[in-house]
């Protein structure tokens, strides 16, 4: 009798009970295979733009092509439309030929080798979109728009304008160097962060975000002004 | 220190074309995401008078940009300019926008170029010349043309280190560029009765203008920089992210797919077995007494 028992009897409830959690695990499946199809491409949404005023202080004229090496250098990055606030640290050229990066993920560099704001050429600034686990300085920066200003504050108090002209994501492997690194004829800025999707095997970024834009002098930024033709 | 009186002299002129721009710049250059070329003014004439630079965009008779009081061996800042066609008209210093112009000319800007619009030539036969400026320099050189801009010294031959730039340049002429060898070079330009000295640093990447003009008591080299790269251009895209924002990792839809045919699987057995353990015939209501004993006997 009691080895019938233990024969029968977990037959009907081993069943009942396999049948209940094979249907608990493609019910999860469904579950899983839904929110992902749902959420797919979230993350970080953006928070809040902290309120940021643009610098007061002295404009900065613009760059003239006899002035090189008397550009002061730069201290702070100011993007009141994505609310960045930055100290600028000085970015070398690391020994692979790589530029350097912030170590921190709140604060923007000037890259050294690159042309001081306001002086001709690129000044490039790079910034981290993200950390490990918190938004970096330049995680807005994707949400910039052409038109949108841009302010570096100098060492000597002086106050370097430039527009935004256009905000672009590259793959890594099809970087823009000449576009971004490349002679111009103006003081440009270059504004740099990692972009696009995620991978997880690297823990690196597929693509950079970087946002072109030039400088306007005293007076002369009244962008939106008719157009003549 | 005639490198010190050079380029207080530059700020002075150049504070002063800064401050006409502020003042009088009627409308900016198209927005800023128009295509857009690069335009500038420059009064390279040692015997004329200052003048007033005006730009126009092609039938519009407002003014886009006025520079004021622009003198000999001024320079303005590149300003930038939709892509389109453009008249420069000088009138001598002060005169009314209304007053006919002493000079004009046409110019054609293409987006992404670079242009020097000078007045150049004696008082007398002053021409408005449209020069292309170039915007690209091979690797680990840097570009150098000259624009001879004396008069006293009609005929001037222009050295950067051992280069020769150009022999014997007449007033009011432009050279092409050259490529020269990166770093600090000492520039000589040597007329029939003066000469001159300058050192200047040519970094890789960069395009210069050298302009030769009239001082007060000698010649003097004026070096202008018509475009700049960055010194290095790093060899990798920047790794400025470490995906604390990035979309979580998840399974794929695969994962998802495998996770729903697996627990349709085992709830399959699950009810295979179910069905096999009921008495056989028995009816729904069965107990489980029922069910107990049915099995001990099989």
């Amino acid at each position: 009798m009691t080895r019938g028992r233990h024969a029968s009897r977990p037959g009907r409830p081993a069943g009942l009970i396999t049948l209940l959690a094979g249907s608990l695990v493609a019910l999860g499946g469904l579950a899983g295979l839904v929110s992902g199809a749902v959420t797919s491409g979230s993350g970080y949404q953006g928070g809040p733009i902290p309120h940021v005023h643009a610098p007061r202080g002295r404009a900065a004229m613009l760059a003239s092509a006899s002035q090189d090496g008397q550009v002061p250098a730069p201290l702070f990055l100011v993007i009141p439309a994505i609310g960045v606030h930055t100290r600028l640290i000085r970015l070398r050229t690391a020994g692979d030929g790589s530029m350097e990066v912030p170590q921190h993920a709140n604060v923007a560099g000037w890259y050294a080798a690159s042309a001081r704001p306001g002086a001709i050429g690129p000044a490039v600034i790079a910034g981290h979109v993200d950390s490990l686990t918190t938004p970096g300085v330049f995680v807005g920066l994707k949400y910039l728009r052409p038109g949108d200003l841009v302010y570096v504050v100098r060492a000597d108090v002086s106050v370097v304008r430039f527009v935004i002209t256009a905000i672009q994501l590259y793959a890594k492997d099809a970087f823009p160097s000449a576009a971004v690194y490349g002679p111009v004829p103006y003081a440009a800025i270059r504004l740099i962060t990692c972009g696009g999707a995620f991978d997880y095997a690297t823990g690196h970024y597929l693509s950079n975000v970087v946002a072109f834009g030039y400088q306007v002098g005293r007076g002369y930024s009244r962008h939106r002004g008719h157009r003549s033709e | 220190m005639r490198l010190m009186s050079r380029s207080s002299r530059i700020l002075n002129a150049l504070s002063a074309v800064a401050l006409s721009l502020g003042l009088l710049s009627i409308a900016g250059p198209a927005t800023s995401a128009t295509p857009a070329g690069w335009l500038r003014l420059a009064h390279l004439s040692p015997n004329t008078p200052p003048v007033d630079v005006y730009l126009y965009s092609l039938g519009n008779p407002k003014a886009r940009v006025v520079l004021h009081h622009v003198s000999y061996g001024t320079v303005s800042p590149y300003l930038r300019a939709a892509a389109g066609v453009y008249t420069v008209e000088m009138r001598p210093a002060g005169a009314t926008a209304s007053s006919p112009p002493v000079l004009s000319t046409a110019v054609h800007v293409h987006a992404g170029d670079a242009y020097t619009v000078a007045g150049m030539g004696p008082a007398k036969g002053l021409r408005l010349q449209v020069l292309t400026d170039r915007l690209t320099s091979p690797p680990g050189h840097a570009m150098v043309r000259v624009i001879q801009a004396s008069m006293r010294e009609h005929l001037v031959t222009v050295r950067a280190g051992s280069s020769v730039i150009g022999t014997k340049l007449p007033f009011a002429t432009a050279t092409a560029y050259r490529a020269v060898p990166m770093g600090r070079l000492t520039i000589r330009a040597v007329g029939e009765n003066e000469h001159a000295l300058s050192t200047v640093t040519l970094n890789s990447g960069t395009i210069h203008t050298l302009v030769i003009l009239d001082r007060s008591r000698h010649l003097g080299i004026d070096d202008l920089t018509d475009a700049a790269g960055t010194r290095f251009h790093p060899r990798t895209a920047p790794e400025t992210g470490l995906g604390g924002t990035a979309p979580p990792r998840r399974p794929s839809s695969i994962t998802w797919l495998a996770f729903i045919a697996a627990g349709l699987l085992l709830a399959g057995s699950g009810l295979v077995r179910f069905r096999r353990s009921r008495p056989s015939g028995g009816s729904g209501g069965s107990s489980l007494q029922a069910s107990t004993s049915e099995s001990a006997t099989r």
